[in-house]
C-alpha cells in the first residue's frame, strides 16, 4: 500500500513536472508554431491567392466566353429574325403596293383597283398579318381637310380590301394628311407622288 | 375726311355703340388715321438726366403700337412745324399747324421717371374740330415705356374706333421641322416667342379656350392623331379624344363647356360637340361626304364647317344642334378652314383662286364676298382678333413661311414671324385682362 502511494506521489510529481515542462514547451512550440504559421499564412495566401485569381480569371474567361458565345447566338437569332421580318417586310413591300389618288379626290382610280387586288391576294395569302393603311395628301389647300381627305382615301382602300375578303379587324386606317410628303418637291410630279395611301404590313 | 367723320357719325350712333366712333375702320374706303405724336416733354422735378431720351423713346413707342393696328398714319415728325408743349391749354394750339401738314389728331404729353416708376400725362385732340378727345394718366412700374406706350394706344384706338384693340393678345401656331411639330407662341407685337409644347410629333389646329387658360390641339405624339388640352396654367394636358380614326379638333364653344370635333369613328368624317367636363358626346352631322373644320359662331348658334358633299369643299352654315345646314360659298371649288368673326356677321376662310390660296370673307347668309389677299403666296389658315378687326394668316411660298396680320379689309399687312422652316395654322388668343 505503500510502495503505492508513492507510486502515486511520484507519479503526481511528474505529472506535476513534466506539466510544468511542457506548458514550456508548449510555449515556444506556440510561438515558434506561430511564426512557423504566419509564414504559412502568407505564402499559403499567397497561394490561394493565385489559386483565386487563377480560377476567378478561368472564371471570367468562361464567362467571357459564354457570353460572347451566347451574344453571337443572340446576335445571330436577332440577326435572322430582323432578316426574318425584313424579308417579309420586304416581300410584303414587294408585293403590297401604295395606290395614288387624284387631287381633291378619295375615290379608288381604276389604275389603283389592280394593285389593290394584288395587295388583297398577298393579304389573303398572310392572313396573319395586320395591316396599316396611312392616307396621305399633296401640300395643296388646308391642313385640316387633308386630315380629312387622308383619312378617306385610307378608308376607301380599306373598304376596297374587305370587299375583295380581307379581314375588315385586321386593318387599321390613319391619315397623316399632308404632313407627311414622300417627295418635298412643288410640283405636279411630287404631288402626285404623295397624294397616295401607305401600306404597312406587319408579320408576327 | 371730314365728310366721312360726318357721314359716319350718326350711323354708328343709330346702331348704338357706346364709345363715341369717329371712323367706320371697315369701311373699304377707310383710310389710315393721319396722326402726329410729338415726342413727350420730360417733367424732371429732381434734374435726374437720365429720363432724357424717355419722351423721345415714349412717342417712339406709341408710333410703333399704333402702327402695328394697322389704321394709323404717324406722320413723320420732320414735318412738323409745331412742337407739342406740355400741359398747353386747348386754346394754346395752334391747330391749323397740323392740319396744315395734313394731320387729323395729335398726340402730346409728358413723362416723368422717378426710381420706381414712370409715369406719363397724354393728351388726344383733334386738329380739324380743335377739340380736346382725352388728358389721361399713365403710371407703369420701373421704367417700363413698352407698357405706358401699349396703354396710350389702346386708348387712343378705343377713342376713335370704339374697340380697345387687340394690344394684349398672343398668337398660337405650329412651327414644324421635318416630320416634327411643336405649338409655339408670340406676342401681338411680335416679341416674346417660345414654345408651348413638346410634343416633336405631327401637330394641327390649336385652338384657344375662350378664356385663353387652354389650348386645344391635335397631336400624333402617341402615333395617331388624338385631341390634347393642355392648361396653360400649369402645363399639364389631358387627352380628350382618341377614337379609332381621325381625331381633329375644332373650335371651342363660347361658354367654354364644349368643344367641336372631327371623328371617323362611325366611317367617315362627322362633326361632333364634346362636353369637355363628362366627355359626353353628341353627333351633329349625317353624311357620306367628309364634313371638317367646325367653328361656332360668337353667339353660340350657328356652326361653320367644310363639307364636299356638293362635290368639292366648301364652307357650309348650321344650326347648333346640326340642323338646317346650307351652303355659303359658291364661288371656286375649293374653300376652308372657315373662322367666324368675334363681332359676328362674317366668316373668313381660303380659296383656291388661280391657282393660290388666297383669303376670303363673306357674311353668314354667303352674301358680300370680299376678297383680302392677292400676292404670289398660298395665303391659309385665317384667324380673327378678339376685336375682329384683324385677322393672322399663314402665308407660305414653295420654301419661305410666315405669319402674317392684315385689317379685316384686307389693309394694313404686316409679317409677324418670318421663318426659315414651316410656320402654319396661326390662331389669335382671347384677351388677357
Amino acid at each position: 500500500m505503500k510502495k503505492n502511494l508513492t507510486w502515486i506521489g511520484f507519479l503526481i510529481v511528474l505529472v506535476f513536472c513534466l506539466s510544468m515542462f511542457a506548458g514550456c514547451a508548449e510555449k515556444k512550440a506556440v510561438v515558434k508554431e506561430g511564426a512557423a504559421q504566419d509564414q504559412q499564412v502568407t505564402s499559403e495566401q499567397a497561394a490561394k491567392d493565385a489559386a483565386a485569381k487563377a480560377e476567378a480569371d478561368r472564371l471570367a474567361r468562361e464567362q467571357a466566353a459564354k457570353e460572347a458565345a451566347e451574344r453571337l447566338a443572340r446576335e445571330q437569332a436577332e440577326k435572322e429574325q430582323v432578316a426574318k421580318v425584313e424579308a417579309a417586310s420586304a416581300a410584303a413591300e414587294n408585293a403590297v403596293k401604295d395606290i395614288y389618288f387624284d387631287f381633291d379626290k378619295s375615290n379608288v382610280r381604276p389604275d389603283a383597283r389592280e394593285v389593290l387586288k394584288a395587295n388583297a391576294d398577298y393579304f389573303l395569302k398572310n392572313s396573319a398579318a395586320t395591316i396599316i393603311i396611312e392616307g396621305n395628301c399633296d401640300e395643296r389647300g388646308t391642313a385640316e381637310y387633308n386630315m380629312a381627305l387622308g383619312q378617306r382615301r385610307a378608308q376607301e382602300a380599306k373598304k376596297y380590301l374587305v370587299n375583295l375578303g380581307v379581314k375588315g379587324s385586321s386593318i387599321k386606317t390613319i391619315s397623316f394628311g399632308k404632313e407627311r410628303p414622300i417627295d418635298p418637291g412643288h410640283d405636279e410630279q411630287a404631288w402626285a407622288k404623295n397624294r397616295r395611301d401607305h401600306f404597312v404590313v406587319k408579320t408576327k | 375726311m371730314l365728310i366721312a367723320v360726318l357721314i359716319s357719325l350718326p350711323l354708328f350712333a343709330s346702331i348704338g355703340v357706346a364709345a363715341k366712333v369717329y371712323i367706320d375702320v371697315d369701311s373699304p374706303n377707310f383710310q389710315l388715321f393721319p396722326i402726329a405724336i410729338c415726342d413727350f416733354a420730360i417733367t424732371d422735378p429732381n434734374g435726374a438726366a437720365k429720363s432724357k431720351d424717355s419722351g423721345i423713346t415714349l412717342a417712339d413707342e406709341v408710333k410703333r403700337y399704333l402702327i402695328m393696328t394697322g389704321f394709323f398714319n404717324p406722320l413723320n415728325k420732320k414735318s412738323f412745324l409745331d412742337n407739342g408743349s406740355a400741359n398747353s391749354p386747348v386754346s394754346k394750339i395752334a391747330f391749323a399747324n397740323w392740319t396744315m401738314i395734313g394731320a387729323d389728331y395729335l398726340v402730346e404729353g409728358n413723362v416723368t421717371q422717378s426710381e420706381k416708376e414712370t409715369s406719363a400725362e397724354c393728351r388726344l385732340f383733334d386738329v380739324i374740330k380743335g377739340d380736346i378727345l382725352f388728358n389721361k394718366k399713365y403710371t407703369a412700374a420701373g421704367s417700363d415705356l413698352k407698357a405706358l406706350a401699349r396703354n396710350i394706344a389702346s386708348d387712343i384706338l378705343f377713342e376713335l374706333t370704339g374697340d380697345e384693340g387687340d394690344f394684349n393678345t398672343k398668337i398660337a401656331f405650329v412651327a414644324k421641322k421635318g416630320n416634327k411639330a411643336d405649338i409655339y407662341t408670340v406676342n401681338y407685337d411680335g416679341s416674346d416667342m417660345k414654345a408651348l409644347t413638346n410634343h416633336r410629333a405631327i401637330i394641327v389646329s390649336p385652338r384657344w379656350s375662350p378664356d385663353g387658360r387652354f389650348l386645344a390641339f391635335t397631336s400624333f405624339k402617341g402615333g395617331e392623331p388624338e385631341v390634347y388640352i393642355r392648361d396653360l396654367k400649369n402645363g399639364s394636358e389631358r387627352k380628350v379624344a382618341s377614337f379609332e380614326g381621325l381625331n381633329l379638333c375644332g373650335y371651342w364653344s363660347p361658354d367654354g363647356q364644349k368643344i367641336l370635333l372631327t371623328l371617323s369613328k362611325d366611317g367617315n368624317e362627322e362633326l361632333y360637340v364634346l362636353e369637355i367636363e363628362t366627355l359626353k358626346l353628341q353627333r351633329l352631322t349625317n353624311n357620306y361626304a367628309i364634313d371638317v373644320s367646325p367653328a361656332w359662331s360668337p353667339d353660340g348658334k350657328k356652326i361653320a364647317f367644310v363639307s364636299n358633299r356638293g362635290g368639292s369643299p366648301q364652307i357650309y352654315s348650321m344650326d347648333a344642334d346640326g340642323n338646317n345646314a346650307r351652303r355659303i360659298t359658291f364661288e371656286g371649288n375649293y374653300n376652308t378652314t372657315p373662322s367666324w368673326s368675334p363681332r359676328g356677321g362674317r366668316i373668313a376662310y381660303e380659296g383656291l383662286i388661280n391657282g393660290r390660296y388666297q383669303i376670303f370673307t363673306v357674311d353668314e347668309e354667303g352674301n358680300n364676298l370680299l376678297q383680302l389677299t392677292f400676292d404670289a403666296a398660298d395665303n391659309e389658315s385665317p384667324s380673327w382678333s378678339p376685336s375682329g378687326r384683324q385677322i393672322v394668316y399663314s402665308s407660305r411660298t414653295n420654301s419661305k413661311s410666315k405669319i402674317c396680320i392684315m385689317n379685316a379689309n384686307g389693309l394694313g399687312g404686316r409679317v409677324l414671324k418670318e421663318n426659315g422652316g414651316n410656320v402654319t395654322m396661326p390662331m389669335w388668343s382671347p384677351r388677357w385682362k
